[in-house]
Order: C-alpha cells, then structure tokens, then sequence
C-alpha cells in the first residue's frame, strides 16, 4: 500500500467522527480513583479532572508517541497493552518495558515540551485517557490547589521513578565491577 | 473473510456518512448564511470576555456565577450606552436647528478660506486656483441642509416653542434671516423659501412603518443567535474542543492539542490586545477633545465612535475625525483648557487631536500592547480591508483584520507544529 493511500486511509476510515458521539463506556472519575496518581484526590476534583481528559483508541501497532517528538499529554491505560521502546545505537528496537491497564505513560510531557525518550507502541487494541499540559497549567492559573496537587504526585512520581533509576545504575555499577574483578582474575590465573 | 467484508461494510458506511455530512454542512452554510455573521461575533465576544471570567473564577466564583456576573455588567453597559445615544440623536425638530447651524458654518468657512466678502465678490487666489471645484460642493450642501416651505414652517413653530430661551431664539432666527438674505450659489431642486415642490406619486406613508417593522424582526431573527452563541461559548467545560480533537486521527493527536491551544491563546491575545489599544486610541481622542474645549458629553460619544472604528485600517481615524470635524462645526462655543488655541480653532484642533492619536497608535499602543501580532504589509490590509467590504459590506470591513490575523496564526502555527512532530520537512 502506498505512503498516500495509508494516510488517506488513516485520515478517512480511521477518524473517530461516529465514535465521539457514542460516550465513554468507562466511568472516568472511576478510572482515576483507580490510579495511584489520583487515589487521594476527592469525588469533586476527579469530576474537574475528567473534564478535562482526552478518550482515544488505538488499533495494534499503532503510536501513542513516538521518541523524538514533542511531548504534549499523560496517558492512562484503561484497556489494553503498550510497548515501551528506544532504537539502540545499532538502530534495533529494545523494549524497555510493557504497560496494562491502569499503567501511566509520557508523566514527564505534563511538565515540558521536551523531545520524547521512548516510543510507545500498541501491542493489542487499547483505550488510554490522555491529559495535556496545558489544561494542566490552565489549572494552576484557576484551580490553584488542585494544580499544585497533580504536580505535587507528578514530582513524586518523578522522584520515584529517579531513584529507581539510581537503584538500577547502582546495580548495574556493581555488576560491572564484578564481571571487571572476574576478568582481571581470570587473566591473573 | 469475515474480517474483510466487515472492513468493506465499514469503510462504505463511513465514506457514505461523510460524503452526506460533507453535503448536508455545505447546504445549511449555504442556507444559513446570514447567521455566520452574528455567530463569529458571539465568539468574537466570548474570547474577549474569557479572560473576566478567569478573573473572576481566581476569586473564587462557580464559572456560572462569574457568567452571571459578567452578563449582567454587559447589560448595564449595553443600557447605559443606549440611553446615552438615544438621548444625543436629535428629534426632526432639533435636526432643522442643526441644519441651520451648519450651512452657517459651512458658508462662513468658504467665505473665510475663499477670501470672499460675500458669494458674488471676487476672492483671493485660492478661489483663482479651486474656486471653480469648490463652488459645486458648497452648492451640494447647500442643497442638502436648506429647508422647503413645509419644514420652514415647522422650523418656526419649533423656534417659537419653549425649547428656547429669548436669547437662543434670537440667534438662531437671525442665522436664518442671514441664510435667506445673503446670496449663495444654489441649485434648482430646492432652496431657500422656495414654493412647495408637488411630488408626481402619492406618498404611502403607512406601508414605510410596516416594511421597517418586517425588516426589524427580519434583523433581530438573525441577530438573536449572537448572545445565544456568546452564552454557549462562554460556558463551554472544553467540549467544543474535544470534539475536534475527538476527530483528530491518533497519529495528529498531540500535535492537534499543541495547534488548538496556540491558536486559541494567540487569537485571544491579539483579540485583547485591539480592544485595548482602541480603549487607549478612544481615551486619548476623549483627553484632547476635552483639553480643546469640547462639551464632555460630546468628548465621550466621539472618543467611543472614533475609538471603536479605530479596528477599521485607515477608514477608521477618517470616521473619528469627520465626527470630530462634524460636531466643531455645529457646535456654537468651544471653551479651550489649552490657553494659546483660539475659540475659533475647533476643526483644526480636531484634526491635531486625530493626527497626536494616530501618532501614539502606531508609534506606542500598537507595537507596544499587539506586539508583532498585526505586522501585515500595508497592501494586504488594503486588499483585506476592500475586499471584506464587497463581500460582507460594512462588518467584512470591520472584520477583515482580525480575519487574516486569526488565518495567518492558523496557518504559522500549524507549519511549525507540523514539523515540530515530524509529519512535514
């Protein structure tokens, strides 16, 4: 199939225009609750919340974003599986993780605009909610408190997710050293 | 198979749905044409009026109170100005008083800059040079401000009544007498004290208030979509964008998101941004009126006109200083604060005030509070400003600024954003 096909494809057969009049079959405060990121948020906030959140669905193989590119959304799986990926210096895909139901993705774009790290790809058909940035920054200006609250958990996700990274550095620091002290043993010997 | 022909079926029923939503949209634009006008202006006061409600929201009012709230202030204003410009259109029988005062104005002025001592004597040498063209133009207003027998009639019987003391009376009656002494070039359709022109058709004067009352519900059902809209607009939680977004295939979806907020943010900014620098365009031409000696009432009423035509590229100061021009030239005494400007000097004064308000415009208000927002080049603000009014008469006029405006952000913004996210080169 041709590049121009597939887009005219994607653009015509793809688009959602009957699906959006069809409602959410998800109670999307419910979602939320459901999320560590809003377990402790009231009845009412999640109500803003939800407001202000995006339904979309993804077909296999499709991308929820692609490494590279701008970030401007947080996706919640609600249905579904995701491949976390990064081409490595080979220009081979790794998967640095799977992500299901209830699973966060792309937190980070909630505080910048920067490039994304990772792809993320659908591995069967799934339904995320996606919040973007600038509703976000919308409610720091309105709904101050509530604003504080979501990036309040936003940093203590990224503080968790740092020092899950420092854990797996250190980890992989001392594997190193001992696959380093076995080979400057194996060559003593 | 199965997966296919349920493929095929899908894709029939959603070209077939599409092909009739694409056909049934272009026919109600085309029916409901009229209403695109009235809907743009709605919005155009929702975005504008937005970021009050935010304002009032940071207080701590539900977005319905801080609606309520704002509607209510705009009804006020909406009262206040009307009154105000129902009390300032003179009656028919003020209109005949005005109509003297201003061929008297109008006369003296051709005397004066003609260096004439009355319309049969030989002049200076501008009336050498333009005499001959400007004769015709004096004889047009002449025609156009002097009275035929019936309205002289009622013009005395106006003069005569209470609305004047004995020493307005007296004046405005001696203007008259010297209109109808002294000799000015006339044209043979009417003049001064002339006999009663029989008109050849019976007049029908009951079908004229009938046909403005048709014409009148004709406008308002047009017209009573526009505070509808604006409510709508006003109150909207963000559906109005899910749903365009909800139409976004997913390849698009963020980039649509980044596109919509920019434009949106933008357009609202540079919608501001013109009311502000009209407010600061109105208030200046408000100040210096004052200071030249103008009734504040009159300063006011042609700072708001001016201030609000002022959107209008280059016909807009015209309007603000042909009413400026227009109520110096009726106006009887002009008192000015400034202590070197004589009383004499109001048209000229009012044309330094225009010129000290266009100066600031484009020297401090536009650069200052637009930014680089409305940098268009001086021939597509011509073509724009031209070719909205073929089109769309006086709101394509009117409009045709912010229109491109809201087209070239539209189209910068989604070029960037297109190649931000890789889709373009």
């Amino acid at each position: 199939m041709s590049k121009a096909k597939k887009i005219f494809q994607d653009v015509l057969w793809d688009n959602k225009v009957l699906k959006i009049f069809s409602g959410s079959e998800f109670s999307i405060p419910e979602v939320l609750k459901s999320n560590p990121m809003f377990e402790d948020f009231s009845k009412g906030e999640l109500k803003l919340i939800s407001k202000i959140a995006y339904e979309r669905s993804y077909d296999q193989g499709e991308f929820v974003f692609t490494m590279g590119q701008p970030g401007a959304a947080m996706f919640i799986i609600l249905v579904g599986e995701v491949q976390i990926l990064r081409l490595s210096d080979e220009g081979t895909e790794v998967e640095l993780a799977r992500l299901r139901d209830g699973e966060t993705l792309g937190e980070l774009a909630l505080l910048d605009d920067s490039p994304r790290s990772a792809t993320a790809r659908v591995i069967k058909p799934t339904k995320v909610l996606a919040l973007f940035r600038e509703d976000l920054v919308n409610f720091l200006s309105v709904k101050p408190e509530l604003g504080g609250k979501i990036v309040k958990k936003l940093a203590v996700i990224t503080g968790y997710r740092l020092r899950m990274t420092n854990d797996l550095l250190l980890e992989k620091q001392s594997e190193l050293e001992e696959c380093q002290k076995k080979l400057a043993e194996e060559k003593h010997d | 198979m199965i997966d296919s022909s349920r493929q095929l079926r899908s894709r029939i029923f959603y070209t077939l749905f599409s092909f009739f939503g694409l056909v049934i949209t272009v026919y109600l634009f085309a029916v409901l044409y009229p209403l695109i006008l009235p809907t743009l202006i709605g919005i155009l006061l929702a975005y504008i009026t937005k970021p009050l409600i935010t304002a009032l929201m940071k207080w701590g009012f539900p977005k319905s109170i801080a609606v309520g709230i704002i509607l209510f202030l705009y009804g006020l204003i909406i009262f206040g100005i009307g009154t105000k410009i129902y009390s300032l259109v003179p009656s028919n029988k003020q209109q005949l008083v005005l109509r003297v005062q201003m061929q008297e104005k109008i006369d003296n002025i051709y005397l004066d800059v003609l260096g004439k001592k009355d319309f049969t004597s030989p002049g200076n040498y501008v009336d050498e040079l333009f005499g001959k063209q400007i004769e015709p133009l004096l004889v047009s207003f002449n025609d156009f401000f002097s009275f035929d027998n019936e309205e002289e009639k009622e013009f005395y019987a106006y003069l005569n009544s209470n609305a004047f003391s004995e020493k307005e009376r007296t004046k405005i009656e001696e203007q008259y007498k010297k209109l109808k002494k002294i000799s000015f070039p006339k044209s043979t359709k009417k003049v001064v004290n002339s006999t009663v022109s029989e008109s050849p058709l019976p007049k029908l004067p009951s079908l004229i208030p009938a046909s403005k009352i048709t014409q009148f519900f004709s406008e308002l059902s047009k017209w009573i979509v526009m505070p509808f809209v604006f409510l709508f607009v006003l109150l909207d939680d963000g559906e109005i964008r899910k749903f365009f977004i909800g139409i976004m295939p997913n390849r698009y979806f963020e980039m649509s998101l980044m596109v919509f907020n920019s434009v949106d943010n933008a357009i609202g900014k540079y919608l501001r941004g013109t009311i502000l620098q009209s407010s600061l365009v109105g208030l200046t031409i408000i100040i210096g009126l004052l200071l030249i000696g103008f009734k504040p009432s009159a300063a006011f009423t042609i700072g708001i006109v001016a201030g609000i035509s002022n959107a209008i590229p280059f016909l807009g100061p015209i309007i603000g200083l042909g009413a400026g021009i227009l109520y110096a030239m009726i106006v009887e005494e002009i008192n000015p604060i400034i202590p070197f400007l004589s009383s004499d000097a109001g048209i000229v004064g009012v044309v330094i005030v225009v010129l000290i308000a266009q100066f600031l415009d484009n020297t401090v208000f536009q650069p200052y509070v637009l930014g680089k927002a409305v940098n268009l080049h001086p021939l597509v603000v011509v073509l724009g400003v031209t070719g909205g009014s073929i089109a769309f008469g006086f709101w394509g006029m009117f409009l045709a600024i912010p229109t491109i405006v809201v087209f070239r952000v539209i189209i910068s913004t989604l070029y960037k954003q297109l190649k931000a996210y890789q889709i373009i080169y």
